[in-house]
């Protein structure tokens, strides 16, 4: 077949999916609608088999070491500052990263790399500005560290429904996305893919807990990293080890040409890069799942290395994108084996990466990284599982209701129950909007993150003038306002409601919702005159202390 | 050290902490000017070569946030597990 002439006659089918919007392409895993199954690869389900054979090994022997609650949601606190760092990247480089950006750079080349940087730039700020004090203020999560020196159970409650709400969400997208994915690489059933996935993670997490969840991750991102660099490697070598050839490749394969090498393919208005870049940045600092692991470490020390090490890895995995992605674009668009009669991708521009490794390195390579994407969902989803269990079993039951003293048998009893209902739901959960667009649901997480989560966490570390009423009315229009944004926004007003026009231009408002939370936040804080007030203010100077110099060093325990 | 000395320590640090994190957003959110006419020269080509001031920037911001961090850490190389830093 000639080449160019394929390439003229799929050029609308691909201009058409440059306009897509970025909430197509931000999918978990990307993939909506209908799937064309893949011929199964039985490299891949080789490698697979043995990637659960092996964690389900670890599970086996982490079970032997979860005796407590402590155990349970942060693995005693005996992980090092290296392994931890190494898990943060394997629970945080999801299939979305991988696949997502990788085919957002097949599509508008430069601009799929925004997502990279926002999901890299909250690490730095992780080090500067929470590992070392949230590490020193809680035991088990993050809402811990809120709940230290205002109200209980006041803001226990509000920051709990927001935690709850931030995993949930993020579970069903995973799930959803994990369903179409391994439909798609293995010729897996849709609700078979949903529930093998939710089985084999109860059993890491419901047996092995976070120390379980903890090498999954750990062995998960050294898979992904490996599978990454060989790809780069591959990439570079059929590029004569010249990036330059790489990218003068890559503008001659793609229909913008060398457009992609800048930005402006995909995205054109500034505002709704600052949007993405807000909601990612702050986002990843108020995700439950991801502050949970600084607790998972011996001390703050340790902390701090796992997120200088979480950066490192994190880094070098995006910076090896920028040769997959442009490797995508110089190696996929001139095989015509890769697109359909209609003259689209395979799979959708998420599956480039995976394209990209049979072109450079054949069933194999191709086999290892659809192994390694399936690892990349079960290691995401226990993150998110541990989490979600530890917010009702640990923050719900042992903190409000019996309002910190917990039966120790009863709350590990619970956890596990949580758990294995945490794993029913999300199959549930994954069927039931298995035909819906899920973008939405992949972006209110990080939304929501960013305009409740991290503006509690950040004033009740940093300001001394936070109340507990602040703290609750910042939190509540912060969610409010950021579902209410998402709702009358493209994602759902225009794709799941079918409105012509959205009401709210922008997908990701947490550049709007983010100042709300923390104006509304201050404006009550320094308005309350109440006796609570008083407390709350008096409460930080003690609490600081004990945040730069650990639990024993602190000079008095926080009023209540 | 007395409770004033250690809350000028604590001062010390905090300016430091929102120092370092003043500077990674500024830098972050530096990224906006690819997409601004300010910012149209990071779209040329660097000398002969195919890569682009936009993709140097991108690689750039993450070698100088490494950078940031590590130099972070050096700054606070005294940290003990039961002290400030």
């Amino acid at each position: 077949m000639c080449l160019a002439g394929h390439r003229v006659a799929r050029l609308p089918v691909l201009l058409a999916s440059l306009l897509m919007p970025l909430r197509q392409a931000l999918a978990a895993g990307g993939i909506d609608g209908e799937v064309q199954r893949q011929p199964l690869n039985p490299t891949a389900i080789l490698m697979f088999l043995l990637f659960v054979a092996a964690t389900l090994g670890i599970s086996y022997w982490a079970s032997r070491r979860t005796r407590s609650s402590r155990d349970f949601y942060t693995a005693g606190g005996t992980i090092t500052g290296l392994q931890n760092g190494t898990a943060i990247a394997g629970d945080f480089m999801s299939a979305a990263s991988f696949l997502g950006i990788v085919g957002l750079m097949f599509l508008g080349g430069f601009d799929g790399l925004v997502l990279a940087l926002g999901a890299f730039s909250a690490w730095p700020l992780m080090l500067f500005l929470l590992a070392k004090r949230v590490r020193n203020m809680g035991s088990y999560t993050f809402i811990d560290v809120v709940s230290q020196r205002l109200e209980r159970s006041a803001i226990r409650i509000v920051v709990l429904v927001s935690s709850i709400v931030v995993v949930i969400l993020y579970l069903i997208a995973q799930m959803v996305g994990a369903g179409k994915l391994i439909e798609l690489l293995f010729g897996l059933p849709y609700e078979l893919a949903v529930v093998l996935v939710s089985v084999l993670v109860l059993a890491y997490v419901t047996f092995g807990g976070m120390l379980a969840t903890t090498w999954v991750q750990i062995i998960k991102a050294v898979l992904l990293i490996t599978g990454v660099t060989l790809t780069a490697f591959l990439v570079m070598r059929a590029s004569d080890f010249s990036l330059d050839v790489l990218l003068h490749n890559a503008a001659l394969n793609h229909p913008r040409g060398e457009a992609i090498l800048a930005a402006g393919v995909l995205f054109k208005d500034p505002v709704q890069i600052a949007t993405i870049l807000v909601s990612m940045v702050f986002g990843t600092l108020g995700l439950p799942h991801i502050l949970m692991r600084l607790f998972t470490v011996p001390n703050m020390l340790e902390a701090k290395k796992s997120a200088f090490y979480a950066s490192l890895f994190m880094g070098y995995f995006y910076l090896a994108l920028v040769l997959v992605g442009f490797g995508a674009v110089a190696m996929v668009y001139d095989r015509p084996e890769f697109f359909g009669p209609d003259g689209q991708l395979i799979g959708g521009s998420n599956m480039a990466a995976i394209h990209l490794a049979t072109a450079v390195g054949g069933d194999l390579l191709t086999g290892f990284m659809s192994a390694v994407t399936f690892a990349t969902i079960l290691a995401v989803v226990a993150g998110l599982t541990v989490s979600g269990a530890a917010a009702i079993s640990h923050d719900l039951y042992a903190q409000v209701i019996r309002r910190g003293e917990p039966d120790i048998r009863t709350e590990l009893k619970l956890t596990r129950i949580t758990t294995v209902c945490i794993g029913i739901i999300a199959v549930i959960l994954g069927i039931l909007f298995q035909d819906e667009n899920v973008a939405f649901i992949a972006t209110m997480p990080m939304v929501v993150a960013a305009s409740v989560n991290f503006p509690v966490l950040f004033l009740s570390l940093f300001w001394s003038g936070l109340t507990t009423r602040g703290a609750i009315a910042g939190a509540l229009v912060g969610l409010f306002s950021s579902v209410a944004l998402i709702i009358v926004g493209p994602q759902v007003w225009v794709s799941v409601l079918g409105f012509g026009q959205a009401l709210f231009p922008y997908d990701y408002p947490a550049l709007f919702t983010l100042p709300l939370a923390l104006g509304v936040t201050w404006v009550v804080s320094v308005s309350d005159r109440s006796a609570r007030a008083v407390i709350d203010r008096r409460n930080y100077h003690d609490l600081l202390i004990r945040s730069e110099y650990g639990p024993g060093d602190a000079v008095k325990v926080a009023q209540h | 050290m007395t409770e004033q000395q250690r809350l000028e320590a604590i001062r010390r640090k905090t300016r430091q902490r929102l120092g370092f994190a003043l500077l990674v957003l500024v830098l972050y959110f530096a990224y906006v000017l690819n997409y601004l006419p300010l910012g149209g020269f990071l779209g040329e080509r660097l000398g002969d070569s195919r890569v682009t001031g936009s993709l140097l920037m991108f690689a750039g911001l993450i070698v100088v946030f490494i950078i940031l961090e590590l130099l972070f850490l050096v700054l606070n190389r005294g940290d003990s597990p039961g002290k400030g830093g």
